[in-house]
C-alpha cells in the first residue's frame, strides 16, 4: 500500500519536474532566439541615437524615452489608486455583497482585453476629453489596464498579513488607519512591490492600448509636454517587423529593439528581487 | 493635524474603493454608446441609396442579396422574386462615361436629372448612387426599402465583409467562433502545463531551484506580445506547416500555441503565489497524519489554493481571448467559420486592431468594431463571474 | 476634483496648440513620409513634426476633428467623408505626392510567370482554385490579401476585381511585410504588394489588362510610362495649413523630395 503511494508520488513528481523544464526550455528558446539575433546590433550608438535611413539604420533612443514616459505616467496614476482601493476592500469592507461586487469587477477589469482598453481610451481620453494622441491619454489608458493587477496583488499581500498583527496593534490602542500605516502596509510591502513590478513589465510591453492613443511612428524631436505623442518600444518593434518597405534590412534593428525591451523588463525585475530581499532581511 | 491627515487618507481610501466600479461603468457606457449606433445605421452604406426601375416588383433586398447581385453571382431578377430578366448593374461612376462634365452642369446640378434619365430608361437596372444626387422626380424610379442593420444579422450572420458595397455584411459568427476556438485550444494546452509547473515550483523543487526559476519565469511574463507574434510568424508557423504538411502555416493551431506560451508565465506565477500563501501548519498537519507529499499536494494544497488558481486561469483566459498583436500576426485572419484547427481563423481582437485604423470615424463599420468590443467585454464578464462562482463555492465546501 | 479636471482640460487645449504639427494616416504612405521628413530635417534642424500611422481612415477623421494637420492617405477621400468636411464648414484640399504601383507576387518556385486581370479576378474572388487552371502545376491556390479596410485592399479591389468582393474568408495580413513573409514560405500562395516591398524571396508576375495580348513587366519604368496598369496615387489632405507643414509639403514636391520618393521604391510625380 505504502509502496504504491510512493511510486505514485515518484511518477507525479517526475512528470511535474519534466513539465517545469519543458516550459522553461520553450521560454528560454524564445529568449535565446532574440538575444542571439539581437546582440550584434546593440551599441551605445544604437541606444542613444534616433532612427535613420527610413528605420533601417541608427538607433531607438526616442522609443526608449517614450516607453519610460509611459511607465512613469501610468504608474503615477495606477499605483496610488490601486493600492488604496485594495486597502479599502481588504481592511474596511466586510465580506458582503459590495466586496463581492468589487472583486468581480476587479477580476473582470483584469480580464478585459487590452484592445478594449485601447478602444475605450480612444473614445474617452483622445476624443471626449480632447487630449488627442498624447502621453497623458496613453498613460491613463495603460494605467487603467494595470489597475486590476495592482489591486489584486496588493489585496493578496494584505490578506497574507496575519490577523494577530492587526489585533495586537488595535490592542495597543492604535486606530484603524494607524494600524494600516504602521503595521499592515510595512509587513505587506515586499509582496506589494512584486505586484507593482509585474505591472510595469506589462506597461512596457503592451501595444494594443497605445495603437490609437499615443504611439507615433516617427518623431524627429523628443516630446516636451504631456500632450505630445511619443514613440514606444513595443509599437516600434511592431512597425519594424511589419510596416517598413525594407523589412529584411530593418530586421536586425527589430531584434535589437526586442532585446532592449526585454533588458528593461529584466532590470525592473532584478530591482524588485533586490528590494524584496532587503526587506525580508530587515524583518 | 496628524489626526486630520489620517482622516483624510481614510476618506480617500474609501473613495478609491469604488474606482474599479466607476471604470467598468465608464467602459460600458462608452463602448456601448458607440457600438449601439450600429443598429440605427442603414444596411446600405451611409450616404448612398439603391434604386431600381419603378416597374420592378422587387421592393427590398437583404445585404446578402445586394452583395450577390453586385458581385455578379445573381444575374436574374427572377431569383430575387422579380420578372425573368437579366439584371443590369449600374455603378455611380458609370454616369461619367455616359455624360461629359459639361452636360452635368456646374457643381453637378444636372446630375440627378441625368441619373433619372438613365434609370427610368431601363426596367432591368439596379443603380447604386449617393443619396445626395437622388433624383427629385421619382417617376419611373423606385428606391429600394432601407432597413436598419438588425441584431440577428449581426449576431448570427455568417459573413464578415465590412467593406462590401453597396451593403456591408457584419456577421460576427465566424469571428466569435474563431476567437473561442483559438483561446479554448490555448487554454487546454496552458492550464495543465502552467498549474503543473506551479506545483513543481511551490512544492517539489528545492529552494535554490525555485529562487532561480521563479524570477526567470516572471521575467518572461514581460516579453511583449509583439515579440511572441513575431517569433510565432518566423519560427512556429513554418514548423507547423512543415511537420503537418499543411497548405499554409498561419492556422488557428499556430495561434493557440503562441497564446499558450504567452499565458504560461502569468498562470504559473499567480498559481504558485497562491500555493505559497498556504500556511505551513496545513502542510505539516497533513504530513503528520501520514499523508505522502503528493497526497498533501492534491488533497490539501490544490483545494486550498483553488481560489488563486482560478484567478490565474481567469487571467490566462483573459489574456488568450483578448490577445491582439500576436494572434493578428500568426492566424492568417480569414473570416470563415473554422472546420478544423489547421485552418486560418480571424479573432475579434485582431479584427478590431486591424480594421479600426481605416474605418471612417462614426460610420457603420466603426460602430460595428465597437460592438465587437462590447461582445468581447461581455464574454470576459461572463467568464470572470463563472470563475468567481466556482472558486467561492469550493471554499464553502471545505 | 473639479478643479483638477478643469486645469487638466485647459492644459490640454493649451498643450495641443503649442505642438500642433502632426501627420497621420495611411500605413502605405508612412515609410515615405518618414524618409522625406528625415531628409527634410537635415536642412531644417528645428522642424517638429510627428508622423503616425493608423490608416487612411484614422488620418482623415483626425483631420476632421482637428487632431492632425496633414492626413496621409492611400485612397481618395470618400464621398461621405467629404460631406462631413462640408458639414463642418471646412474645405479639404488634396495633393498627390507620389504614385504606388502594386505587383502581384507568388512563391519563387511557382512556374506561372504571367496572369491576366480576368484570371486575377477569378483567383481573388475564389472562382479559380487551382494553379493548373492558369497554366501552373496541380496545386491549391492560396490567395493572401491585405486587411479588409486598408487603402491597398480597396485599390486592388477597384482596379483588379472591378469592384467585386473578395472571396469569403480570404487570408488577410495586417501589413504588407506579412504578405511577403507568407508568400515566400507557402508554395501555392499569391498576394499583392507595393513595388517598394519587393525582394528576392518572392516572384512578381507580369500582368495583362487587355485579355492576354500584352503582358507588362512590373518595373518602375513601365509604371512611370503608364503601361503597367495597377498604379495608384498617394495623397496628402489638409484643411488650413500653417507655414511649417506647407514648407514640408513643398519640400516633398521638389526634385529633392521626389528623389526620396523614388529611392524609397515609389514612383515620383512628374
Amino acid at each position: 500500500m505504502m509502496q504504491t503511494k510512493k511510486i505514485q508520488e515518484q511518477i507525479a513528481f517526475t512528470v511535474f519536474r519534466l513539465l517545469g523544464f519543458l516550459v522553461l526550455g520553450v521560454l528560454l528558446w524564445i529568449l535565446g532566439f532574440i538575444v542571439y539575433n539581437g546582440i550584434s546590433v546593440i551599441s551605445w550608438e544604437f541606444i542613444f541615437s534616433a532612427p535613420t535611413d527610413g528605420m533601417t539604420g541608427g538607433g531607438i533612443f526616442p522609443a526608449i524615452v517614450g516607453t519610460f514616459y509611459l511607465i512613469i505616467g501610468s504608474t503615477l496614476f495606477a499605483f496610488p489608486l490601486g493600492i488604496m482601493s485594495a486597502i479599502y476592500t481588504v481592511e474596511y469592507t466586510k465580506n458582503n455583497w459590495l466586496t463581492k461586487c468589487i472583486r468581480i469587477m476587479t477580476n473582470n477589469l483584469a480580464s478585459i482585453p487590452s484592445i478594449v482598453f485601447g478602444l475605450f481610451g480612444m473614445t474617452l481620453f483622445v476624443n471626449t476629453l480632447g487630449f488627442g494622441d498624447s502621453i497623458i491619454a496613453g498613460s491613463l489608458t495603460l494605467g487603467l489596464l494595470i489597475l486590476p493587477v495592482v489591486i489584486r496583488t496588493t489585496e493578496e499581500a494584505l490578506k497574507a498579513v496575519p490577523k494577530t498583527y492587526r489585533l495586537g496593534s488595535t490592542a495597543l490602542g492604535a486606530n484603524k488607519i494607524q494600524t494600516i500605516k504602521r503595521v499592515v502596509l510595512p509587513t505587506a510591502f515586499p509582496n506589494i512591490i512584486t505586484g507593482l513590478i509585474l505591472s510595469i513589465g506589462r506597461v512596457s510591453g503592451e501595444t494594443a492600448p497605445i495603437l490609437f492613443t499615443v504611439a507615433a511612428y516617427f518623431l524627429p524631436k523628443l516630446p516636451h509636454s504631456i500632450f505630445d505623442q511619443v514613440m514606444a518600444l513595443p509599437y516600434h518593434l511592431y512597425v519594424l517587423a511589419t510596416s517598413g518597405t525594407d523589412i529584411e534590412a530593418a530586421r536586425p534593428i527589430a531584434y535589437g529593439t526586442a532585446l532592449v525591451l526585454i533588458f528593461i523588463v529584466l532590470l525592473m525585475n532584478s530591482l524588485a528581487v533586490i528590494i524584496k530581499k532587503r526587506f525580508e532581511k530587515n524583518k | 493635524m496628524k489626526r486630520l491627515i489620517d482622516t483624510l487618507i481614510e476618506q480617500l481610501i474609501k473613495m478609491s474603493g469604488a474606482v474599479t466600479e466607476i471604470t467598468v461603468l465608464l467602459i460600458i457606457v462608452f463602448l456601448f454608446k458607440e457600438g449601439a449606433g450600429l443598429f440605427n445605421a442603414s444596411e446600405v452604406e451611409k450616404g448612398y441609396t439603391v434604386l431600381v426601375h419603378s416597374e420592378n416588383t422587387v421592393e427590398r433586398l437583404s445585404p446578402k442579396e445586394l452583395k450577390e447581385v453586385f458581385d455578379g453571382n445573381i444575374e436574374n431578377w427572377e431569383k430575387l422574386g422579380g420578372k425573368d430578366e437579366a439584371i443590369r448593374i449600374f455603378r455611380f461612376d458609370e454616369i461619367f462615361s455616359i455624360y461629359t462634365e459639361d452636360e452635368l452642369g456646374k457643381d453637378y446640378v444636372l446630375l440627378p436629372e441625368k441619373l433619372e434619365e438613365v434609370i427610368s430608361a431601363d426596367p432591368t437596372i439596379i443603380a447604386y448612387i449617393p443619396q445626395k444626387y437622388l433624383p427629385t422626380n421619382l417617376q419611373g424610379i423606385k428606391e429600394l426599402a432601407k432597413m436598419n442593420i438588425s441584431l440577428t444579422d449581426f449576431y448570427i450572420g455568417k459573413e464578415w465583409i465590412p467593406t462590401a458595397t453597396p451593403a456591408p455584411l457584419f456577421g460576427i459568427l465566424p469571428l466569435l467562433l474563431g476567437t473561442l476556438l483559438v483561446s479554448f485550444i490555448a487554454i487546454l494546452i496552458a492550464i495543465p502545463l502552467g498549474v503543473g509547473v506551479a506545483i513543481y515550483l511551490a512544492e517539489i523543487a528545492n529552494e535554490r531551484v525555485r529562487k532561480l526559476l521563479k524570477p526567470a519565469i516572471e521575467l518572461l511574463a514581460g516579453i511583449p506580445s509583439v515579440v511572441y507574434g513575431f517569433f510565432g510568424l518566423v519560427v512556429i508557423a513554418p514548423i507547423i506547416q512543415k511537420i503537418g504538411g499543411l497548405d499554409l502555416g498561419e492556422t488557428a493551431f499556430a495561434g493557440s500555441l503562441v497564446l499558450a506560451i504567452m499565458a504560461l508565465p502569468t498562470i504559473i506565477s499567480i498559481a504558485e503565489d497562491a500555493m505559497r500563501t498556504i500556511p505551513k501548519a496545513m502542510r505539516d498537519a497533513s504530513l503528520a497524519l501520514g499523508a505522502t507529499k503528493w497526497q498533501t499536494i492534491y488533497k490539501v494544497i490544490i483545494p486550498f489554493a483553488s481560489s488563486g488558481i482560478a484567478a490565474a486561469v481567469v487571467l490566462g483566459i483573459g489574456r488568450a481571448i483578448g490577445e491582439t498583436m500576436a494572434v493578428l500576426m500568426v492566424t492568417g485572419n480569414a473570416a470563415v467559420i473554422p472546420n478544423s484547427i489547421f485552418e486560418s481563423v480571424r479573432t475579434i481582437p485582431a479584427t478590431i486592431a486591424a480594421e479600426l485604423g481605416e474605418a471612417p470615424g462614426g460610420g457603420a463599420h466603426y460602430q460595428a468594431l465597437f460592438m465587437l468590443g462590447c461582445v468581447l467585454f461581455i464574454i470576459t464578464l461572463i467568464i470572470s463571474i463563472v470563475a468567481e462562482v466556482i472558486s467561492s463555492r469550493k471554499i464553502i465546501k471545505e | 476634483m473639479k478643479k483638477i479636471i478643469l486645469t487638466t482640460l485647459t492644459c490640454a487645449l493649451f498643450g495641443t496648440s503649442i505642438y500642433a504639427q502632426k501627420i497621420k494616416g495611411s500605413d502605405t504612405v508612412l515609410p515615405l513620409t518618414q524618409k522625406a521628413l528625415e531628409t527634410y530635417k537635415k536642412e531644417n534642424k528645428s522642424v517638429a513634426i510627428s508622423v503616425t500611422g493608423g490608416g487612411s481612415g484614422v488620418g482623415i477623421s483626425s483631420l476632421l476633428s482637428g487632431s492632425t494637420d496633414i492626413a496621409q492617405s492611400s485612397r481618395k477621400i470618400k464621398f461621405d467623408e467629404k460631406q462631413k468636411f462640408a458639414e463642418a464648414g471646412k474645405q479639404v484640399k488634396e495633393v498627390i505626392i507620389a504614385y504606388d504601383a502594386l505587383s502581384v507576387v507568388v512563391h519563387p518556385a511557382n512556374k506561372v510567370t504571367k496572369l491576366t486581370r480576368e484570371q486575377l479576378e477569378g483567383i481573388f474572388t475564389g472562382k479559380i482554385k487551382n494553379w493548373k487552371e492558369v497554366g501552373g502545376e496541380d496545386l491549391k491556390i492560396i490567395p493572401y490579401s491585405r486587411e479588409t479596410s486598408s487603402g491597398t485592399y480597396e485599390f486592388f479591389k477597384e482596379s483588379v476585381l472591378k469592384n467585386k468582393n473578395y472571396m469569403n474568408g480570404i487570408l488577410s495580413m495586417p501589413a504588407t511585410g506579412g504578405i511577403i513573409q507568407s508568400v515566400s514560405q507557402t508554395k501555392g500562395a499569391i498576394g499583392y504588394v507595393g513595388f517598394a516591398y519587393l525582394n528576392d524571396n518572392v516572384k512578381a508576375l507580369h500582368i495583362s489588362y487587355d485579355k492576354g495580348k500584352t503582358f507588362i513587366a512590373p518595373t518602375i519604368e513601365n509604371a512611370k510610362n503608364k503601361s503597367y496598369p495597377i498604379v495608384r496615387p498617394l495623397y496628402y489632405y489638409y484643411t488650413i495649413i500653417n507655414a511649417t507643414c506647407k514648407a514640408f509639403i513643398d519640400f516633398v514636391l521638389t526634385p529633392k523630395g521626389q528623389k526620396v520618393v523614388s529611392d524609397a521604391g515609389y514612383i515620383s510625380v512628374e
